[in-house]
């Protein structure tokens, strides 16, 4: 009896720490009523080349959004993991005791960086091997809602990390 | 003590045997000369008890052991337990001072080692009796004459009370007063401790001191055919 | 085992003088190869303690590697300046939490010298976010009235013997035939505690004495006939016009990619802003490559030390003939003879690892000044896991190359059985 019991907490065990770290989306990031494809409703992007005027004011318009975008205040304590590309801020070493984290790679480079509630300021306690600047990772934590102290756009998402784990493609059925 | 039966022993690789015995046996504490010319077969028949080769066939029998019967590692121990070897000559490792030289084979074997009780003190006194004086003790082997290596060689063989000693040619690197003085102590030792005594040498003169005379040709089908 | 152990050792020493050439083969290799992983691991600390906190360093538009070469390291040359006024308006962006600029180009024997604000003192943290403290003294001032004091770093003064009250004399230029600003000494009031980052080879002075020092040289070189003695350099505009970069914090470490795409629309001058964390992992890519080929060459060095172990083992086997007959009518059987040679093999590795690991020491004593001028802390300090795995490593295949000599040996034996040839 007691080893059917040991048996079915260990098959259990792996699905179970998933459980616990639920995975959370980078949608869930963005509050539902946020669109700012509604912007461009009136314009039809297929028809304008690049160098036309009215593409680039779109994109400067585009750019404002986004370093407007809001964050979601029902994000604030939820714990769980999210999957993304780590830029190092702080080492202790050669391990990261601090990093931001971003949906996609290049965030950093000459591609446009994200929204600002697609970008998140991670913090651990214990500074953590294997951060590299090109290979996705899984950061398992707690997300907080950060207040601003000046007036310079919105709030922003920031996590307590407990771990990460290479990231190897779609993440485990629950 | 020593018997072997129909024992068959070829080189691999040949296709003839050099070694065809029907018949050899060394019985408790008898005494054994030996005698034969290089390539009759020897060192092979030497190797052959000593179990470090194997017969194509026949039967060894030692101290009513079938060597055939025991795996290599259990012949080296059966080898380190009960037989005593002096060869010709560099019998010793240089580097190692004359006692660690008699001592090493209470290292390989720990059924000497206890038979030998403290073994320094026992590998002191073989020393003495066989006229080696105490301040040689701790110089290194290579230091040595070569009538006092094969004296030391001679102590290393009997400490422990092995139930066979083999002497190959023991004598043949002494000078002629040397070699008599060798061959009194070694009787005497091994007449003390009741050993089996095999002594293997190619000159007849030496015989006289021994209880029977083994010819190599006589007993060796294949003597003077072979190719070593 | 203890007896066979003794043995090896006593027929290794009887053969000392064959085994101690493959033995200093086999140190030179280890200590080359520590050697590198050591300036490898430092170089990488060293570079990743060397900014702390610091959000972005912002300079005129070119590389960024040159910009952390000159704005961190204080090296490379720095032809490009950027406008005061630059500084200013992003100072004051509601982003920014604090902003403090650096200007480069004079050196003190050597070092470079760093034209600050005392708020350098404040913002700037190293390692994980340790922050400066002063070893001895305090920040110069920087205001008119004290333009000519100075902060050493703590490299410079334990090599040149600095105290606090003494006097030093800033050249211009990091060569040494540049003229030096002989007229305008500068009184050290402060010398920082080690670091192990390039701070420690700084010497700090305030934009206002960058500016003084300036005052009556054009291009480079004093004007003829203009001379500006020290105690009248406050009578002129000693308020900086131009500076080499600038470091900023800001109150929201997220924010850095929208300030940073925001500086680099700034019209008004070209400017480029780089996160110090995102430039060192690319400096540290382009040196990878660079390791790895040092690392590889140098295993191959081992490698061929050890083939040497091999090589003189399997020479002397010939004359061991006798040797191992004797062993074998003792009763030595093949696991004894096997271990026999591998217990050479292993203690002629481990003198010869041992040996490396004091030639390297040694080796450290002439290296650590030299790596200090590309900003990397050479440290005397036990070895790290990377060290240890190469040092087992070695240890390792030492005893494998010496199982080669050990079987030939064991092979020997069979067809010698009791009576070798020899």
């Amino acid at each position: 009896m007691i080893r059917q019991l040991l048996f079915l907490c260990l098959f259990c065990a792996a699905p179970l720490a998933a459980q616990t770290f639920p995975e959370i989306k980078w949608e869930e990031l963005v509050p539902k009523s946020w669109n700012p494809a509604a912007l461009f409703k009136d314009l039809d992007l297929s028809k304008l080349s690049d160098a036309d005027p009215r593409a680039m004011e779109a994109m400067e318009r585009l750019k404002r959004e986004w370093d407007a975008a809001p964050i979601e205040p029902a994000l604030s304590g939820r714990r769980g993991r999210i999957a993304g590309f780590a830029i190092p801020l702080e080492r202790a070493g050669e391990k990261v005791s601090e990093f931001l984290l971003v949906p996609y790679f290049g965030a950093c480079i000459h591609t446009p960086p994200p929204p600002a509630n697609q970008i998140i300021h991670a913090r651990a306690s214990k500074p953590l091997a294997d951060v590299r600047m090109m290979a996705p990772i899984w950061v398992f934590g707690t997300l907080e809602i950060k207040r601003r102290e000046t007036q310079w756009g919105v709030a922003g998402y920031a996590m307590r990390v407990e771990r990460i784990e290479p990231y190897q493609g779609a993440p485990a059925p629950r | 003590m020593i018997e072997l039966a129909e024992v068959v022993f070829r080189w691999p690789g040949q296709r003839k045997p050099c070694l065809a015995i029907e018949r050899f046996h060394l019985a408790p504490a008898e005494r054994v000369f030996l005698h034969g010319p290089s390539g009759s077969g020897k060192s092979t028949l030497l190797n052959l008890i000593g179990g470090v080769m194997r017969p194509a066939q026949g039967r060894i029998v030692v101290l009513g052991q079938d060597l055939a019967a025991l795996r290599a590692r259990r012949r080296d121990r059966f080898r380190a337990d009960h037989i005593g070897f002096i060869f010709q000559q560099f019998n010793l490792l240089p580097w190692l001072s004359v006692l660690d030289n008699v001592l090493l084979a209470c290292r390989f074997s720990s059924r000497r080692r206890e038979r030998a009780g403290n073994a320094r003190a026992a590998a002191e006194r073989l020393l003495a009796s066989l006229d080696m004086a105490p301040s040689l003790w701790r110089r290194p082997a290579a230091e040595l004459s070569v009538g006092q290596q094969q004296r030391v060689a001679a102590a290393r063989a009997l400490i422990g009370r092995p139930e066979i000693l083999i002497a190959d040619e023991p004598t043949s690197a002494l000078d002629a007063e040397r070699q008599l003085a060798f061959i009194d102590l070694l009787l005497s030792e091994a007449r003390a401790t009741e050993a089996a005594l095999l002594f293997v040498s190619h000159d007849l003169r030496l015989a006289r001191h021994f209880d029977r005379i083994v010819e190599m040709q006589a007993i060796n089908r294949m003597a003077g055919e072979a190719d070593r | 085992m203890k007896a066979l152990f003794a043995l090896a050792f006593k027929s290794a020493w009887a053969r000392r003088f064959l085994l101690t050439i493959t033995l200093v083969a086999i140190a030179l290799a280890t200590s080359l190869l520590l050697a590198i992983e050591r300036v490898r691991l430092d170089a990488r600390t060293s570079f990743t303690q060397a900014v702390s906190g610091v959000d972005l360093v912002v300079g005129a538009r070119g590389g960024a590697l040159e910009l952390m070469l000159n704005a961190v390291f204080h090296a490379g040359g720095s032809s490009h300046t950027i406008r005061w006024d630059s500084f200013e308006a992003w100072r004051r962006h509601p982003a920014v939490a604090w902003a403090v600029p650096v200007s480069l180009g004079d050196a003190y024997r050597g070092f470079p010298v760093v034209g600050t604000t005392p708020d350098y003192f404040r913002h700037l943290h190293h390692g994980d976010k340790k922050p400066l403290t002063f070893a001895a003294g305090r920040s110069f001032a920087g205001d008119l009235d004290s333009v000519f004091e100075a902060v050493v770093g703590h490299t410079v003064a334990s090599q040149l013997g600095l105290r606090t009250g003494e006097r030093i004399t800033l050249s211009h230029g990091m060569t040494e035939l540049s003229p030096l600003h002989a007229d305008k000494p500068f009184t050290i009031v402060g010398i920082l505690a080690p670091t192990g980052t390039p701070m420690d080879r700084a010497v700090f002075v305030s934009l206002e004495a960058i500016s003084a020092i300036h005052l009556d040289w054009v291009a480079g070189a004093p004007t003829p006939g203009l001379s500006i003695p020290a105690e009248l350099v406050r009578k002129f505009d000693l308020a900086p016009k131009t500076i080499t970069a600038f470091y900023l914090g800001l109150h929201q470490r997220a924010d850095v990619f929208r300030l940073q795409r925001a500086i680099h629309s700034y019209v008004q001058e070209p400017l480029l802003a780089v996160l110090p964390g995102v430039a060192l992992d690319e400096l540290w890519s382009l040196l990878t490559q660079v390791e790895t080929t040092l690392l590889t060459l140098s295993a191959l060095v081992v490698v061929v030390g050890l083939a040497g172990l091999s090589a003189t083992m399997l020479a002397s086997l010939e004359s061991r003939r006798r040797e191992l007959a004797i062993l074998r009518s003792l009763g030595a059987g093949a696991p004894e003879i096997l271990l026999l040679l591998a217990t050479e093999g292993m203690i002629v590795t481990a003198a010869g690892i041992l040996a490396g690991l004091v030639l390297l020491a040694l080796a450290l004593i002439p290296l650590a000044p030299l790596a200090h001028g590309y900003g990397i802390h050479l440290s005397w300090r036990p070895p790290a896991a990377s060290e240890w795995m190469i040092l087992g490593a070695i240890f390792l295949s030492g005893i494998l190359s010496s199982l080669v000599p050990g079987l030939r040996a064991l092979r020997m034996t069979l067809v010698d059985g009791l009576t070798p040839r020899s």
